[in-house]
């Protein structure tokens, strides 16, 4: 059979994620499943006390900080997509935020402000025990997920049809039945999607647990790290690995399903009410909302602040000057300048990937809409394997084909770009979806190839929704600490692990002025995706 | 209800979005079981008129009463009207017999009524046999049968309808106007029907009234209102041409205009493009003044563009209307050109 050239366009998708995902994972799990001795092994991995306590870590932290999110989420949500005020679509934009930041310097966040010598706990000891445990581990994964709940239980208020409210309204049906039958159901898909994808990203963190608790709070993640890195047992690694996968297939299945529910709705006219007609409902959720915002970003807020204090003994701003400093660079190996270059070369070479693929599989779903389906799945499988998971199975398959440690960064691109894609890529799902083809059929009449045309007539129009793709690729290549960590050697060492490198040896004022600049950088790229998606002329 | 009482009655109704007006003191009143059309162009406040009477929008002054009640301050869901638009709203999750029984059912009424009834409006409607049928799976026309069967179920006073047919094919339209109408004198339901096409409007309704700006200039019989338009603006949107007559304005019909010879008595005129509708030949003709005017007439003739000829009429059939104040700074009218009779 002869693949057409827009056929062809599918492959590099195919090809990167097959050789960098599917295949090194299959392929752990055949060797492992082999290696470790039967039934007895499996048993042996299964019945391990730290392996279950992970199994039970995972579930728990991953259960909780859904619950918490939804509730605190949900109606921050239908106050963003139900109401009207003043800066709404601007503060919405900023939802984004805490979901681009690295998660480092969230963390750290929750120590600077809870930690034993955090602002609060200053002032006040009892906060201290939101700094430390379940309690920081599960804050931490709200300040990630609860914008996430609020950004789809709005898109749900968002799409809700008003015409259908306004049906059941003159039907005589009160404000509560208008809300059961009408524009509520799409805010519980929308607050659905939030909680599946908090329960999936805080049952498989890794940072939380690992730097605000320790073993006792180790998800599955960290201990298949723990496993491989710390206890040099690959096959029970991968075993557990295994286990993880399988334990949150489904979640995930039906986070997909939702979510494409979700996006399928038809949109059209949204109902918002000014809040100033919004009464004591409206008001009290302005009140929730704005809590959580002064919350959420109170958190960033105490991070530069932490930055720019006075370190002992020494002056305003020396926290930065102990980044530049000699002795942070002896301790690391590599001078702050080398970490931020490696940080944005990494970034930047993820971002590549990922526009790449977007134009390839931009081409192929414009020649043939009917494709659409199966190329946002295909994009949609690395969600499936976890950061941990995915840098293990490229070490241990890939790293020996690379030539080692000294091309180890090639395996860091990859894996920074095979976690991105599945989020980055989305930006282009919609552009795409809503082309016409009007367009690359004049420019094909006028003799354009069918490339040329797509490049001339469909790549401009979508051209906003690539960049950011790109920028969301850049952003969370900026800030992956999991797999990063993974792999790591010293001479690629990025600003995250270098984080976690000055927190060890306690350089406690470099590892301030670490985590701020890893903000910076991140806000920065949130401010440029923000200008580019502007730009959005569709 | 007292049989004097107008069913609906509507006072200086007054609506602004951003302190700019749509809709400005309008009064009607609405008897029990009449059809009342209002038309209008694009933007002249049609759609939003409706809103306010059924408690979507809100108002800024004026009341509204309903079988004697004032519903001005209630909620939509209080008030006791129907409402269909160009997007029937079904529930996509519901059947069409559970759309239809929507309204009965959030009212509690005995689950054999509503059986009853929810038979009787699908029979009425032509539905019979999509009962179990969800509203993606069934067609536009459909879909608008079901709006309507379960407007009706609501058993509401007054059904209004927003233009409901203007996404439909024009093949089917023509039938659910007649098919509508019929429907609503069997349910004995007075109805407000608004739309932007004359033909439809004139057609369908007991009295017409003609919207333009927010404001309501005429309400009348169909073929009073057509014959009498009120104002230069009016029968314009009623399809008239308009002259300028010796004392102001004048209104005539594309069918009561003749276009004879060069040499003939009458205005002088030029074709600018002539057709056939299949009924009879359209011409459009240009005035020596400039002005576009159509007339209809037998079929038959050839008339290239740019044929010269004279335009002639049966003074009868003049139509005098007032004219409009001039604009601040605007020039009189040209004398060239201006209407004698032939």
């Amino acid at each position: 059979m002869r693949l057409r050239g827009d056929g062809l366009a599918v492959l590099p998708a195919l090809a990167f994620v097959g050789l960098f995902a599917l295949l090194p994972v299959a392929l752990l799990f055949v060797v492992a499943l082999a290696n470790i001795g039967g039934a007895p092994g499996l048993v042996s991995v299964l019945s391990n006390p730290l392996n279950r306590a992970a199994i039970q870590n995972s579930l728990v932290q991953g259960g909780l900080s859904a619950v918490v999110a939804v509730a605190i989420g949900y109606p921050v949500g239908l106050f963003f997509g139900r109401y009207d005020w003043p800066g709404r679509a601007a503060l919405r934009s900023f939802l984004l935020v805490p979901f681009l930041l690295p998660s480092l310097v969230v963390v750290f966040g929750i120590l600077d402000v809870f930690g034993p010598s955090g602002l609060l706990t200053s002032a006040n000891p009892a906060f201290g025990w939101l700094g430390s445990g379940l309690p920081a581990i599960v804050a931490a994964n709200l300040v990630f997920n609860t914008p996430i709940v609020v950004l789809f239980t709005a898109t749900g208020a968002e799409v809700a049809s008003a015409d259908l409210e306004e049906t059941v309204a003159v039907l005589g049906g009160s404000p509560a039945r208008a809300y059961l039958d009408s524009w509520g159901p799409p805010t519980w898909v929308g607050a659905a999607v939030g909680g599946l994808i908090t329960f999936l990203f805080s049952g498989l963190s890794f940072a939380p647990p690992l730097l605000l608790c320790g073993p006792r709070c180790y998800t599955i993640e960290v201990q298949v790290w723990s496993l491989y890195q710390q206890l040099f047992q690959p096959n029970a690694a991968a075993v557990l690995a295994l286990v993880m996968v399988l334990l949150f297939l489904g979640p995930t299945a039906l986070y997909l399903l939702l979510l494409g529910r979700l996006r399928a709705l038809p949109g059209g006219r949204a109902r918002r009410i000014p809040l100033r007609e919004g009464g004591a409902a409206g008001l009290a959720l302005a009140a929730l909302s704005v809590a959580v915002l002064a919350a959420e970003f109170g958190l960033l807020g105490s991070v530069l602040y932490r930055s720019l204090a006075p370190t002992t003994g020494g002056a305003v701003g020396g926290a930065w000057t102990a980044l530049f400093s000699s002795t942070t660079t002896e301790r690391l190996g590599i001078s702050a300048v080398g970490l931020i270059e490696n940080s944005l070369l990494f970034a930047a070479a993820a971002s590549a990937i990922a526009i790449l693929l977007g134009v390839t599989l931009g081409y192929a779903v414009v020649r043939r809409p009917g494709r659409a389906r199966s190329v946002g799945l295909l994009l949609f499988l690395p969600l499936l394997i976890s950061p941990v998971l995915l840098a293990f199975s490229l070490a241990e398959l890939w790293r020996p084909l690379f030539g080692g440690a000294p091309n180890v960064w090639l395996l860091m691109v990859v894996s920074q770009a095979t976690l991105a894609v599945p989020f980055a890529l989305q930006s282009l799902e919609i552009p795409l979806a809503g082309l016409s083809p009007a367009a690359r059929e004049a420019a094909e009449s006028l003799g354009a190839r069918p490339f040329g045309a797509f490049l001339d007539a469909d790549l401009p129009r979508v051209r906003s929704g690539l960049a950011s793709a790109g920028l969301f690729a850049f952003a969370l290549g900026l800030g992956e600490f999991t797999a990063t960590y993974f792999l790591w050697i010293p001479r690629f060492t990025t600003l995250p692990v270098a984080l976690v490198l000055l927190s060890q040896d306690r350089l406690v004022a470099a590892e301030n002025a670490a985590v701020a600049l890893l903000l910076l950088l991140s806000l920065a790229v949130f401010a440029a995706l923000q200008f580019g998606g502007r730009r959005v002329e569709l | 209800m007292s049989s004097s009482r107008p069913l609906l009655s509507v006072e200086g109704l007054s609506a602004a979005w951003d302190r700019t007006p749509v809709l400005r003191s309008i009064s009607l009143d609405l008897n029990e079981r009449e059809f009342l059309v209002l038309l209008g162009p694009n933007g002249s406040g049609k759609t939003t008129l409706l809103r306010c009477l059924a408690g979507l929008e809100r108002t800024s002054a004026g009341r509204i009463r309903l079988d004697g009640a004032d519903v001005t301050d209630l909620p939509a869901y209080r008030r006791g009207f129907g409402l269909m638009s160009q997007e029937p709203a079904l529930f996509p999750h519901r059947t069409v017999y559970e759309n239809i029984a929507y309204a009965p059912l959030l009212k509690r009424r005995p689950r054999s009524e509503v059986e009853e009834d929810v038979g009787h409006l699908i029979e009425l409607v032509h539905l019979g046999g999509l009962e179990d049928r969800y509203p993606q799976t069934i067609s536009g026309g459909e879909r608008q049968r079901v709006a309507l069967a379960r407007a009706l179920a609501a058993r509401p006073k007054v059904v209004l309808l927003d233009e409901p047919f203007a996404a439909i094919d024009v093949e089917v339209k023509a039938g659910l106007h007649a098919e509508f109408r019929e429907v609503l004198r069997l349910a004995g339901t007075a109805a407000i029907h608004v739309t932007h096409d004359r033909e439809e409007g004139l057609f369908l309704g007991d009295r017409v009234g003609l919207l333009f700006d927010g404001a309501l200039e005429a309400i009348d019989r169909p073929l009073d209102l057509y014959q009498h338009p009120r104002s230069v603006r009016a029968a314009t949107f009623l399809g008239y041409n308009i002259l300028e007559g010796p004392s102001g304005p004048v209104a005539l019909g594309p069918g009561d205009l003749t276009f004879g010879p060069p040499g003939t008595t009458g205005l002088p005129a030029t074709v600018v493009s002539a057709g056939t509708t299949g009924r009879e030949t359209l011409l459009v003709l240009r005035t020596d003044d400039g002005r576009r005017v159509e007339v209809r007439l037998p079929l038959g003739g050839q008339w290239p563009p740019g044929t010269r000829g004279v335009l002639g009429w049966d003074p009868a059939t003049v139509r005098p209307l007032p004219r409009e104040p001039a604009p601040t700074g605007a020039t009189s009218p040209k004398s060239s050109g201006r209407l004698e009779n032939p």
